[in-house]
């Protein structure tokens, strides 16, 4: 689809993703503050920063999984308010994968990747399923498209809710620590996945420590800390010449692993 | 799923197996134990033998009348006859003879459609299987009551005895199952109205004792109705019990819902789903799954309290046994056998019951979760 169809600003007609001073509170406690950044169409910007930082909560924010006091977000040029429409059409664009996977486990591989397109996108069965099948293939597992969750292992499970999100053709992908809860051998099969999205121009934010995955595909490193945008930069100049004393902090504290 | 090699068993050291070792370990493994063993297995042996002769030995089996209990040379043990010969009311009260075919399709077709999921293909389980569950209680009293299918009208007044306790208890459940879920929803709704009065509803349910509930049904509820307008006893009482279930499974599915992970509604929100997408296709399998050794534990319940009912004057199998025993010519006592008939009956519906749901939740256990 392409950018004139979405009725975007000409102003912004690259930046799919567009924050403004997005503030959010819990209660009293202010978990992110001030937050602007733009995302450019194709572009793969990798989020780290201590536990705690606010990391998920930005990210969450852009398909409204949390909802923010203050500021504006426009997601593939539709602005996000306070309306249900709104909220599902944002959502229809954008794709997320989560630490925990969350497939559904009382349906079949098949049926968790065909629920999106058969139910919001209203495509018929053999089509959804086709489509489905295609990704299964791209994520290397189509033999298990009968089974259920529970039967994969962690690194399928993870690659299957990939293929779900791929399934509903997104034009932004969001990944919340997507290696986090697997096994080492388990985590080269998923970034390979991701990495090979990369490469075919999705647009991808990712909040993950795996900083040979952000060194290879990343166009811009962000580091939030206290629930703001601390340092962003290059892959090349985030790492070997970190600005601020907290990203050096942080940088020789992941590296000491 | 994950193929187990076995190991291969070893025999167990000798004095733990066979009956004496079992007697070991289980009566005889403290002092006390050993007391309260013996003094049990004292008092089986005092009372069994009376007891069985009583129910099989010297029971009359055969016969019409109680005549044959009292006759010269009969056994002085219980009375079978008095049961074989109210058979009939106990199982279908006073339903006419004729029809009584009705009642016996219709106890088929529940079962059928209580088996449906198994039956069906996948494929025609919600399409078929669901419409056909929730439309069974209405279709089912309309073809006992008869008139608009043109067979031979049968008032409520005339359906009576166990058929009656099941037909209830099933009618009532099926009913309470979407109600009850949608009282549940509305408990974790946002909106304070919706939420407030699930909680009222369901509060006031299963906090009144059934019993009130059942009077409330026969003398309040008419009140409530215009003048002229009268309800039928029976779907007074039907209303009264699927609102008393309904509170009860709301809880249960309150319980339910707690076992889903969030991960499993944000998954469903980041695919776009609506609302009610989310609920029917991702969380109500879900919550239906964690709480049917719960659901089946109450309805369970439900099932027994449709005794109750003989109270305020409706012919289910424990009134028509009190009927019976009054009858001028069945005066001679045969509450015992009556009373051990029905409590017979109930023990073997519910230990059915609670074997399935036992199977049901091994088979929860073993299966797919993630
Ligand atoms: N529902 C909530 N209510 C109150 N505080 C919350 C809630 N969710 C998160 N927080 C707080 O907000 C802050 C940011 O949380 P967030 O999950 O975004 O951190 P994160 O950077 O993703 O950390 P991690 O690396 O551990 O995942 C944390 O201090 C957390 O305690
Ligand atoms: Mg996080």
């Amino acid at each position: 689809m392409s950018v004139e169809q979405q009725g975007q600003p000409l102003s912004a007609e690259d930046d799919v993703i567009i924050i403004k001073e997005l503030n959010k509170w819990y209660g009293s406690f202010h978990v992110l503050k001030d937050i602007n950044l733009n995302v450019k169409r194709g572009e793969k910007i990798v989020i780290c920063g201590p536990s705690g930082s606010g990391k998920s909560t930005m990210i969450r924010c852009i398909n409204r999984l949390e909802e923010f006091q203050r500021g504006s977000l426009i997601v593939n040029g539709v602005e996000m308010i306070e309306d249900v429409k709104n909220i599902e059409a944002i959502r229809r664009e954008v794709g997320m994968v989560f630490q925990h996977f969350n497939l559904f486990p009382h349906l079949t591989i098949l049926e968790n990747l065909t629920l999106g397109p058969i139910w919001v996108q209203k495509k018929p069965k053999e089509e959804a399923e086709a489509t489905a099948m295609k990704y299964l293939e791209r994520v290397k597992i189509p033999d298990q498209a009968n089974k259920f969750p529970g039967q994969l292992s962690g690194g399928q499970q993870q690659r299957v809710a990939i293929a779900r999100s791929l399934c509903m053709s997104p034009q932004i992908m969001l990944f919340d620590e997507p290696t986090s809860a697997l096994d080492p051998e388990m985590i080269k099969e998923v970034l390979d996945v991701m990495v090979e999205l990369a490469d075919e121009g999705m647009t991808m934010l990712c909040v993950t420590h795996e900083m040979g995955f952000a060194k290879k595909v990343a166009d811009r490193v962000i580091f939030m800390d206290g629930g703001e945008i601390v340092e962003q930069n290059t892959p090349h100049e985030f790492f070997d010449n970190p600005e601020t004393d907290r990203l050096q902090l942080f940088l020789s504290q992941i590296l000491e692993h | 799923m994950r193929e187990f090699q076995a190991l291969p068993a070893q025999p167990a050291p000798v004095d733990t197996v066979g009956p004496i070792g079992w007697m070991k370990t289980n009566l005889f493994s403290t002092p006390i134990n050993a007391v309260v063993s013996i003094s049990i297995f004292a008092f089986l042996v005092y009372v069994l033998p009376d007891t069985i002769d009583w129910l099989f030995f010297s029971a009359n089996w055969v016969g019409s009348t109680q005549d044959v209990c009292s006759a010269e040379g009969a056994g002085d043990g219980a009375c079978w006859v008095f049961v074989s010969a109210w058979m009939q009311q106990f199982i279908y009260g006073s339903y006419p003879d004729p029809e009584l075919w009705r009642v016996n399709a219709a106890l088929v077709a529940l079962g059928l459609v209580i088996a449906a999921p198994y039956l069906l293909p996948k494929h025609f389980r919600n399409t078929v299987g669901v419409p056909l569950f929730l439309l069974f209680p209405f279709i089912g009293a309309a073809f006992l009551d008869g008139r608009i299918f043109g067979l031979e009208y049968v008032s409520t007044d005339f359906w009576g005895g166990f058929s009656l306790n099941i037909f209830l208890a099933a009618a009532s459940i099926i009913i309470a199952f979407p109600l009850s879920f949608l009282w549940a929803l509305g408990r974790r709704s946002d909106m304070p109205f919706v939420r407030s009065v699930c909680v009222i509803l369901i509060e006031f349910f299963r906090g009144v004792p059934v019993l009130a509930l059942f009077f409330m049904g026969s003398v309040m509820l008419p009140l409530f109705f215009p003048e002229g307008v009268t309800i039928d006893k029976l779907l007074r009482v039907w209303i009264v019990l699927i609102l008393f279930m309904s509170g009860y499974m709301a809880e249960v599915f309150r319980g339910g819902f707690q076992a889903i992970p969030q991960g499993q509604y944000e998954a469903a929100d980041s695919l776009g789903l609506s609302y009610w997408q989310k609920t029917l296709l991702i969380i109500f399998p879900q919550v239906i799954k964690v709480s049917m050794p719960n659901i089946l534990a109450t309805f369970v319940m439900l099932f027994k309290n449709t005794t109750f009912l003989l109270i305020i004057g409706i012919f289910e199998i424990l009134n028509t046994t009190q009927t019976a025993l009054t009858n001028s010519n069945w005066l001679e006592g045969h509450a015992a056998e009556g009373y051990i008939f029905v409590g017979l009956v109930f023990w073997c519906c519910c230990f059915g019951m609670s074997m399935i749901s036992s199977n049901i939740e091994k088979k929860l256990d073993t299966s797919h979760r993630s």
